[in-house]
């Protein structure tokens, strides 16, 4: 059968419009400031065998876990029309607890099987576990929340409110968790009607054989690229701070290899799992993987599951880029997944140094403070994650103060962080000087200063504290970043995972990573 | 009294004018080099001696942001805050990208100024600003060769002291300056700062340029429209530049519900392809309004007319990418060098595609003042097939769909995803291009009816004629639902509808005549958007209802808060509705129909007429296949639709009946 070139283009428009306005639907009728403002979710399209056609893509770190989530789920439950599968359990396609997805089966007549696949994916501001907002400093899984194996919460049309009455039991803000699961079904179902109407326009055969071309496509774009690139073996190590337990780095290895028109990537002698929460499941190694290759194409293609053919990964079960059960998990979704990026453009810098940047800042710089509110009474929890610097290129300087690489979420703005919490902002500024220098300088970092107005519990889970972020060409590493504690005038070094009482009148100062430098300054 | 409309545009300047019953129409190329000369040459042929009032709508404060020409401009911020505007909200205009580039900030570091002092959420004064404190600033100033300045400082709209004390201690400069909490009362720093500083940035070229016009061209009253909608003086467009920044579109946006209005229509759905991309708008009885604007990348919260934008216009290049997928756009080949068509391009464009399928007359554009080039598109887009391995009919037709998909997709982003049914609006169609495509687009959507205003090629200067005079205030107040008394509500928007009175007579608005709008902009506690509420006796549950209808929920039970207060302070014009035209029967002049063409539809040749739009009357009716053709634009009329023409002029297009 041959490709029309036209075809692919429009059935193109239309596979991404559908999972665009399954995100619109999400973000429109969710509950919580972290889906609505923060937009952490994504949706996407998958053929009948759970292969991605389209994602709208908001948050790389759904790239290669949401089809891992949705082939679980196609594994566990058969799936009638109106059924819709949940799932967050990290060991069988999840990534870390707060991050629920919701799988639904698009029937059409005729059919005794689904033709295609919806789901999405959001981050819940909390599923119980030892603290709020479930992204502790813990030793174990079941520490961080409630975990959900694929499980059919709704059947028929209707969901199953013993099972959803025991889920919402278990979790802090119940209220808020029913209004954003409602969001993730209204965006399933808006994806399943607009599926149904694609094929009543095409036709089931001509939708899924472009559903399928659409995968070639985006391979043999792939395939272009990483033939582009020299071949050969590429090595890179780097490391994480520590585990919050131990004050030892967890050192990470890759061998890259680059043959013809594919990539294997051997992770293996990376580092045992740890005690704290930097394990990253496999999914997470996927999706950093992916997210760098995705980066490399120029051409703008649909984000699918073609991009993971050329790919070879191998990771050992049991090591902190491969975690088992029960390890502890929150941070290798937010921590380790940037240090993983790292670790693959510190490999392809030496097969392409024209085009891959140095290490940008490679943290989120997690922050949650917690206390009650003495102007009202109520307790309150408040998450940020913030930005740094990003690596200087061949081309240009890195760019300042900006989230990079597996995230990109907005801030708080000061004046919205004042009205809602007791907090006094006293600095939200540019960090001079913490870019690497080189010939192209690194971006700067940022420090953002916070004088509490209560007593407070502050946990900080961030990385890039003792190990720098690299420079490449020559060029110097960024600055580390750094917790504070103030007290009057004098400062005190939180470590880089650190939970701590702050008392009213003192300050939490976080300074973030610089980015690497690239090349030589005085050449 | 002779009123004239004028919209500046990149390649024409087009006037409208309107004198009692009588009104018409002019068009003369533009002078970027300095806008004004078009403008003056303009008015001077239409008017001469004759007394006028003039409306104008300027893209100086667009291009002067879009080509960051703008004044050399100091930013005066709270200490340790002046990177606010740099940071911006942290995130990275492109996910898939390993070189991060951010928009650059319109002020360098050297020219940000931190000074003290610091108020808090409820306005209160927790760190003292002195005039002493200010003298170093002034110093610093006074060494910088700048144009302008912008200040914005924390809650300075809960509380301005220190904002003024700011502009009273800086005076002596003698330089315009744009207080934060005159711009944008409203919270969120950054982008406060940001429109803020969008203004102090463009308002000095803006005001140079209007300077020029009112001087020169003797205008009796001279009146700027608004990327709102409305109109106001032109002192004050010289201060506030920023509320004019997208006028042009605006313009459009208000002449296309002035005129379905006139017909009748009130839901529609405004359709303006031009060369290189397309502006969509949804009018449900009245204007959609957005204070979520970003232009060039830097936020603009000032309320504007609501404009989803899409990069797929005539002259949107088609090419084969490296995976073998058709696209078209967003890349176009603009005015210079064109379409291969016009006869110095090299890739085919969506309007070469038109021409292969006969839906372009060849000897018709611009009125015959310019051949298309017929023969270099035919062998270019038969050297393109043969690559493609397709028939160069499937190809071009294939150019047109892909086209067309984008411009379906823009139209359900305005419409589908916000809870409209596309089906229960007419499609609004001008802009040159728009017409070829309009009934594809209607059928694609299962629209019932395209309609094609009259001269739809200056329809934004006509809407710049049409606009009411409109003020827009706002100002935070951050209330619970227990706080919200309708008692504190009333006294807190007094000192807003004061003022809009004081300012709306000032613009020479009698008292009578002034409409206050009052609106509650609102959310549940904890969210991060607001609803726009109208302030009304049960403002609650109007909410609750506003919520149910958007977002497909409400609870009743939740919280509500009161984040901002919103004022619209209008005035209508009285408009002179057009007399209809006579109605002479649906048979057409003999004169209407100017030969045969050959065109493509649906992949095979159909005969169709040509009919010249200037002839077409009140009551004519007549059945696709047709192309009429007026002097900047060409409507492709296909086999199983109909064409009638209203009581005003405009082209109704519909199904034929029968069909279905």
């Amino acid at each position: 059968m041959k490709i029309n070139p036209i075809l692919l283009q429009v059935f193109r428009n239309r596979f991404v419009a559908i999972a665009e306005e399954m995100g619109v639907t999400l973000g429109r009728t969710a509950f919580s400031p972290n889906i609505k403002e923060r937009r952490d979710y994504s949706c996407a399209l998958f053929t009948n065998n759970g292969d991605m056609i389209a994602q709208a893509a908001h948050i790389p770190v759904h790239l290669g876990s949401m089809p891992l989530s949705v082939k679980a789920a196609i594994k566990a439950i058969e799936m009638h029309a109106g059924d819709m599968v949940m799932l967050n359990d990290p060991f069988a396609g999840g990534t870390h607890l707060p991050d629920i997805t919701l799988v639904a089966p698009i029937y059409v007549e005729g059919m005794d099987k689904p033709a295609f696949y919806v789901a999405n994916r959001a981050h819940h501001s909390d599923v119980g576990g030892m603290t709020p907002g479930s992204m502790p400093v813990a030793t174990s899984i079941f520490q961080e929340g409630l975990m959900i194996p694929p499980t059919k919460i709704v059947g028929a049309g209707e969901i199953d409110r013993n099972l959803f009455q025991l889920l919402l039991r278990n979790v802090r803000t119940p209220q808020e968790r029913e209004g954003d699961f409602t969001a993730q079904v209204m965006a399933n179902l808006t994806g399943i009607e607009r599926s149904k109407q694609l094929v009543e326009k095409y036709g089931l055969q001509q939708a899924s054989d472009y559903a399928g071309y659409l995968n070639d496509y985006a391979e043999k774009i792939l395939r272009q690229t990483i033939t582009a690139i020299p071949d050969g073996n590429y090595d890179f190590e780097d490391c994480l701070d520590s585990d919050g337990f131990s004050d030892q780095p967890v050192q990470l290895k890759l061998q890259l290899k680059i043959s013809g028109d594919t990539a294997q990537l051997d992770f293996r002698n990376s580092a045992p799992q740890v005690k704290g929460s930097v394990n990253a499941v496999y999914a997470i190694t996927l999706s950093a993987v992916l997210y760098v290759f995705r980066c490399l194409i120029k051409e703008d293609v649909p984000t699918n599951a073609g991009i993971a053919r050329p790919l070879q990964i191998l990771t050992k079960p049991g090591t902190v880029v491969d975690a088992q059960f029960p390890a502890s998990v929150a941070g290798g979704n937010v921590e380790t997944s940037q240090r993983i990026v790292d670790l693959v453009l510190g490999a392809l810098a030496q097969a392409i140094p024209e085009q891959i940047p140095a290490a940008s800042q490679g943290t989120m710089n997690n922050t949650t403070i917690g206390g009650v509110d003495p102007r009202t009474g109520q307790p309150f929890s408040y998450y940020e994650t913030l930005a740094g610097g990003c690596g200087a290129s061949r081309q240009e300087d890195g760019a300042s103060a900006v989230h990079s690489h597996m995230t990109n979420t907005l801030n708080t703005p000061i004046e919205a962080l004042e009205y809602a919490f007791p907090f006094r902002v006293t600095q939200y500024s540019l960090r001079p000087d913490s870019g690497g220098k080189g010939r192209q300088k690194g971006g700067n970092g940022l420090i953002r200063e916070i004088e509490m107005l209560t007593e407070t519990e502050v946990t900080v889970l961030t990385e890039r504290r003792t190990i720098k972020p690299y420079g490449l060409a020559g060029g110097s590493a960024g600055n580390t970043g750094s917790n504070l504690k103030i007290v009057k005038k004098s400062k005190k070094d939180l470590t880089g995972k650190n939970h701590s009482n702050l008392k009213t009148g003192e300050r939490l100062r976080i300074e973030t990573p610089g980015g690497g430098g690239w090349g030589k300054p005085e050449d | 009294m002779l009123i004239i409309g004028v919209d500046t545009g990149g390649t024409f300047t087009d006037f409208i004018w309107q004198n009692g019953d009588k009104c018409g129409e002019h068009k003369r190329l533009s002078t970027p080099h300095n806008p004004a000369e078009a403008v003056l040459a303009g008015l001077k042929h239409l008017a001469g001696e004759q007394p006028f009032q003039l409306v104008h709508g300027s893209t100086v404060a667009t291009n002067a942001l879009l080509e960051k020409k703008g004044a050399r401009t100091a930013l005066i911020t709270n200490r340790g805050f002046e990177d606010v505007i740099e940071i911006a909200r942290q995130n990275r205009p492109k996910l898939y990208d390993l070189q991060v580039k951010k928009n650059p900030p319109l002020v360098p570091k050297e020219l940000r100024f931190g000074v003290p002092g610091r108020v808090d959420p409820e306005g209160t004064i927790i760190e003292n600003l002195t005039a002493a404190d200010l003298q170093p600033l002034l110093d610093d100033l006074k060494q910088q060769q700048i144009e302008s300045i912008a200040v914005t400082l924390l809650f300075s709209f809960n509380n301005p002291q220190h904002e003024r004390l700011i502009a009273n201690s800086l005076q002596k400069l003698n330089l315009p300056i744009s207080l934060s909490h005159q711009i944008l009362a409203e919270f969120r720093e950054y982008e406060r700062t940001s429109t803020t500083l969008i203004n102090a940035y463009v308002s000095p070229k803006m005001d140079r340029y209007l300077g020029q016009v009112a001087e020169q061209s003797g205008a009796e009253t001279f009146r700027i429209m608004q990327s709102n909608g409305g109109s106001i003086s032109a002192a004050t467009a010289r201060r506030e530049s920023v509320r004019t920044i997208l006028s042009g579109p605006a313009g459009g946006a208000v002449g296309a519900a002035a005129i379905g209005k006139q017909s009748g229509q009130e839901k529609l759905i405004s359709f303006d392809m031009g060369g290189t991309s397309t502006d969509v708008a949804l009018i449900d009885g009245q204007l959609p309004l957005t204070t979520e604007s970003t232009i060039a990348g830097y936020p603009v919260k000032v309320p504007m007319i609501d404009i989803h934008t899409v990069g797929a216009g005539g002259g949107s290049i088609a090419r084969l990418d490296s995976g073998g997928s058709l696209r078209v756009g967003p890349e176009s080949a603009g005015a210079d060098p064109g379409p291969i068509c016009y006869g110095q391009g090299t890739e085919l464009t969506v309007t070469d595609a038109n021409l292969y399928l006969g839906r372009l007359i060849p000897n018709n554009f611009l009125g015959g003042g310019m051949q298309l080039q017929t023969e270099t598109v035919r062998q270019q887009m038969e050297a393109f097939a043969a690559r493609l391995d397709l028939d160069p009919i499937e190809l071009a037709e294939g150019i047109l769909a892909v086209a067309n998909s984008a411009m379906e997709g823009a139209i359900k982003k305005i419409s589908v995803e916000r809870g409209f049914d596309p089906r229960e609006f007419s499609l609004f169609s001008f802009g040159g291009a728009g017409g070829m495509h309009a009934v594809e687009l209607a059928k694609l959507l299962q629209m019932p009816q395209v309609m094609i205003p009259t001269s739809p090629g200056i329809l934004s200067a006509c809407g710049m004629l049409m606009a009411d005079v409109i003020k827009d205030y706002s100002q935070t107040v951050m209330l619970s639902e227990e706080q919200a008394k309708h008692a504190l509500l009333d006294e807190l928007f007094q000192p807003l509808m004061a003022q809009a009175k004081t300012d709306l007579q000032a613009e020479g608005v009698a008292d009578k005549r002034i409409e206050l709008q009052p609106v509650l902009d609102m959310r549940y506690c904890g969210q991060s958007f607001e609803l726009l509420v109208d302030y009304r006796e049960n403002f609650i549950s109007g909410f609750h209802q506003q919520h149910q209808r958007a977002y497909g929920y409400a609870s009743e039970g939740k919280p509500v808060e009161i984040v901002n207060l919103r004022l619209r302070a209008f005035s209508r014009p009285d408009h002179q509705t057009p007399q209809a035209l006579p109605n002479v029967g649906e048979q057409l002049l003999a004169e209407v129909t100017l030969g045969q063409t050959q065109t493509v539809f649906d992949g095979s040749w159909h005969q169709a007429a040509i009919l010249d739009r200037k002839k077409l009357l009140h009551g004519n009716r007549f059945s696709g296949p047709a192309i009429i053709t007026e002097y900047s634009s060409t409507i492709v009329l296909p086999p199983d639709w109909q064409c009638s023409v209203d009581r005003h002029g405009h082209l109704l297009l519909t199904e034929k009946e029968g069909k279905k």
